[in-house]
């Protein structure tokens, strides 16, 4: 009887014991995130340059954090630093970066204006303290970008939890107490995966045509007039490389442009005689690269048909004058004609265009402006653009400060008039005289809300092209936009320049914890451990009197006697 | 170090129940079983709590103070006091004496109300890097919530297994019984109406908690002198 009776029990102890592990299991597998603050961050760029390292090159991060760099007695390569930009000091971090001094990891703070989802305008303030932090952001992007930093880099917009964190960590720091593991204060946690590769990043050019009109009984190739504008964008933080200016402002103007003109040649009565070519191409940061390729498909005859091209660089924030870039030398006759037409037009408008020639250098793969790559496939061709110097590798090509707010639409209008009025002018053949196609108030007004929906649309959309993949909705909306003012819209697919290489992980969540002290939790199980033995002294006299707590130290002596 | 906090927590919480198992006689007179079948009836008595105030209360969306709900929960948490009414006087226990019986109820009671109350929050946010007092406010409120237990369960006892009672102190002992077992409506009234936080209510809970364990001590010991 009693061996089922056991086996009975066994069976119920056995299921208890089952249930109860699976419990512990998954309370073990609980884990929440339960820090005062989670705040949305985003890591410098990590590239390589020719198998070169640059930016950022770890992406966890798990120390404390600090506010200086500058803590007498602390150990920095166990510290999060945490700098606003507005107290930067730029030859500081410049040494320090250079000089390749351990870090556990930087956090820019960055004022909430520059942020892409902030609509305010960037309001009141000081003009000055503005241009000056704008002036101190480009600096430290240029820094960042063309450095090796051995530790992670992010950057984080201001908000009430990390300036209240970061005052309280300043104070910490000011009393001389920086935090570590012994002496509390915030740790700083991003839990990213280790970086990987970005395999085989595409660039994708997107070109629409409007086709001209053909005369009956001609059988020779229309010649072509190329507008192109790159879109995409390089910058130190890439999840917030928007590129308002540069080149937002050239694709919207190009986009401007592609529906005025599809406005005129929908009617064959007004359609010109040139085929006009929109191209919207990408890898513009990397020497145009993207351009390069795009031109490299086309076949001989179509590139020889091509009477000029149009590049746009940079159009969105100009106040009087604009320049027009040449490597062809400025007495050729075709650069006369063209620089002329602009200028007359500028005119009429009452603002200046003025003209610089660089010359190429074949051996050169430095490629500054997306001109060149035409040139350098004998092709006449200009970029239209407010910068007057050319810019450096991967410089002005919408950074953090290049933002909606910087945007001057009025200059955008203008620009398309600009453009618009010459081209046109040179189509129908009125060089010259005093003609105003595209006048205000006609059917082929410049449209001002479809320009700032599309800058501000444009604001909003992060575009480094590694990380935009193949059919990347940006890329399908430009199609689509393209694709309702021209005829036969293609897309061009390329792998990029095998000298950039790219790493993902550009934004990730950092967790700020308040943490107690080691010495804190000695302390605290000193106090319970006295706690409790007060406790059950108490209740051992109260309840068995004070010779059974005596007696409980006293071995019995008498045991062992009556063992013996 | 944030499993340390958890078992600092944890010692907090449940160590004064086995301090308090094993200090008194209790441990001499293995009244364990006594104490387990308290914990179950505690339990049976909480998931007949869970029931009724998933059907008779509305969830208020603003964390104000409802006359008309907390009234209800104190209703319902008279369920309290039926359910230590059935563990002190349905339950067969064995042959210990009445002084020995609440405390091993009362012990019990308490044991399971820091089990279900408390492991769980302990457990999934004390291991955590972040630092807050809520836990080492919480093991404070356990112990109080011990004394509490065991006066009320001594108060039970008095009401309902002692038959010879000095008349006058009848009132006082029932007035005391229903003080207790008002307590967490109290706190929450505390909480919600006057806007105290958390360590002042603690606070307050463990004074008030020695002033019971002082008049329910002193009840039962006026209570007992008549039989000896």
């Amino acid at each position: 009887m009693a061996a089922p009776r056991k086996a009975r029990e066994g069976e119920v102890f056995e299921s208890v014991y089952s249930v109860i592990a699976l419990v512990f299991v998954l309370v073990a597998c609980v884990e929440l995130v339960d820090g005062v603050a989670v705040v949305d961050v985003y890591r410098l760029i990590q590239y390589d340059l020719a198998g070169v390292p640059f930016g950022s090159r770890l992406a966890s991060l798990n120390h404390h954090a600090g506010s200086s760099l500058f803590a007498p007695g602390t150990d920095l390569s166990r510290t999060v630093v945490m700098i606003p930009v507005r107290e930067v000091n730029i030859t500081f971090i410049r040494e320090y970066v250079v000089q390749r001094q351990p870090l556990g990891g930087l956090i820019f703070l960055l004022p909430r204006m520059f942020s892409p989802e902030n609509k305010d305008s960037m309001g009141g303030g000081d003009d000055f303290d503005k241009d000056l932090m704008k002036n101190i952001l480009v600096e430290l992007e240029q820094l960042l970008v063309h450095a090796n930093i051995p530790y992670p880099v992010y950057f984080a917009f201001e908000d009430d939890n990390i300036n209240a964190v970061l005052v309280d960590v300043k104070r910490n720091d000011a009393t001389g107490q920086p935090a570590t593991a012994t002496t509390g204060g915030y740790k700083l946690v991003v839990s990213a995966p280790e970086p990987r590769k970005l395999a085989s990043p595409t660039v994708t050019n997107i070109q629409g045509w409007l086709p001209g009109l053909k005369a009956d009984g001609d059988s020779t190739q229309l010649p072509t007039i190329a507008i192109v504008a790159s879109y995409d964008t390089f910058g130190a933080a890439p999840a917030l490389s928007v590129g308002s200016d540069s080149n937002g402002s050239g694709v919207v103007v190009l986009l401007e442009l592609a529906r005025l003109f599809s406005l005129l040649y929908s009617n064959p009565k007004t359609r010109g005689r040139y085929n006009l070519l929109f191209g919207l191409t990408s890898g513009g940061p990397y020497n145009y690269n993207g351009t390069h390729k795009w031109l490299s498909s086309f076949d001989q005859r179509l590139r020889e048909s091509i009477d000029y091209a149009i590049c746009l660089n940079s159009i969105g924030s100009w106040d009087n004058e604009l320049w027009i870039h040449v490597s062809k030398p400025p007495e050729n006759a075709y650069i006369k004609q063209i620089f002329e037409g602009f200028s007359n037009v500028a005119e009429e408008l009452g603002f200046k265009v003025g003209l610089k020639h660089k010359k190429i250098n074949i051996s050169n793969s430095r490629v500054a402006w997306e001109h060149e790559q035409f040139s350098r496939l004998r092709v006449t061709a200009a970029t239209l653009s407010e910068l007057s110097v050319a810019p450096e590798l991967l410089e002005s090509t919408g950074g953090l400060v290049d933002n909606r707010h910087i945007l001057n639409e009025a200059a955008v209008i203008r620009s398309v008039k600009l453009v618009a009025e010459s081209l046109a002018r040179h189509i129908y053949g009125y060089q010259g005289k005093n003609v105003n196609i595209f006048a205000d108030n006609s059917s082929l007004t410049v449209n001002p809300s479809y320009i700032a929906s599309l800058l501000n649309l444009l604001s909003r959309t992060p575009r480094v092209a590694p990380f935009l993949s193949k059919n990347d909705p940006l890329i399908m909306a430009l199609k689509k936009e393209l694709g309702d003012h021209t005829i036969d819209v293609n897309l061009q697919h390329e792998a990029l320049d095998g000298m950039f290489t790219f790493y993902d992980s550009t934004k990730a969540w950092l967790s700020i914890y308040q943490v107690a002290s080691v010495t804190f939790d000695l302390l605290l199980l000193l106090v319970l451990g006295s706690y409790l033995i007060m406790l059950f002294s108490f209740l051992v006299i109260t309840t068995r009197g004070l010779d059974d707590l005596i007696s409980l130290f006293r071995r019995p002596p008498s045991r062992k006697v009556k063992a013996a | 170090m944030t499993v340390f906090h958890f078992f600092n927590c944890a010692i907090l919480t449940f160590g004064p129940h086995a301090v308090y198992y094993s200090a008194t006689p209790l441990s001499e007179y293995d009244t364990l079983g006594t104490s387990i079948k308290a914990a179950l009836v505690y339990l049976g008595t909480t998931l007949v709590k869970l029931v009724c105030l998933a059907t008779f209360l509305q969830v208020s969306e603003n964390d104000s103070f409802d006359p008309y709900q907390e009234l209800l929960k104190a209703v319902i948490g008279f369920i309290d006091v039926a359910g230590l009414y059935f563990a002190l006087t349905q339950l067969t226990h064995r042959n210990i004496s009445q002084n020995h019986k609440f405390q091993a109820v009362g012990l019990g009671w308490a044991f399971a109300d820091s089990v279900l109350h408390r492991l769980a929050p302990l457990w999934v946010g004390a291991r955590g890097l972040e630092f807050t007092w809520d836990f080492i406010l919480q093991g404070l409120e356990a112990n109080a919530n011990l004394v509490f237990s065991i006066s009320l369960a001594a108060l039970g006892s008095l009401m309902w297994l002692r038959k010879n009672k000095p008349k006058t102190l009848i009132p006082i002992i029932y007035a005391c019984a229903g003080i207790v077992a008002t307590m967490p409506s109290i706190t929450s009234y505390l909480r919600r109406s006057l806007g105290w936080n958390f360590s002042k209510v603690v606070g307050f809970e463990l004074f008030t908690s020695l002033m019971t364990a002082f008049i329910s001590w002193q009840l039962f010991v006026t209570c007992q002198r008549p039989s000896t």
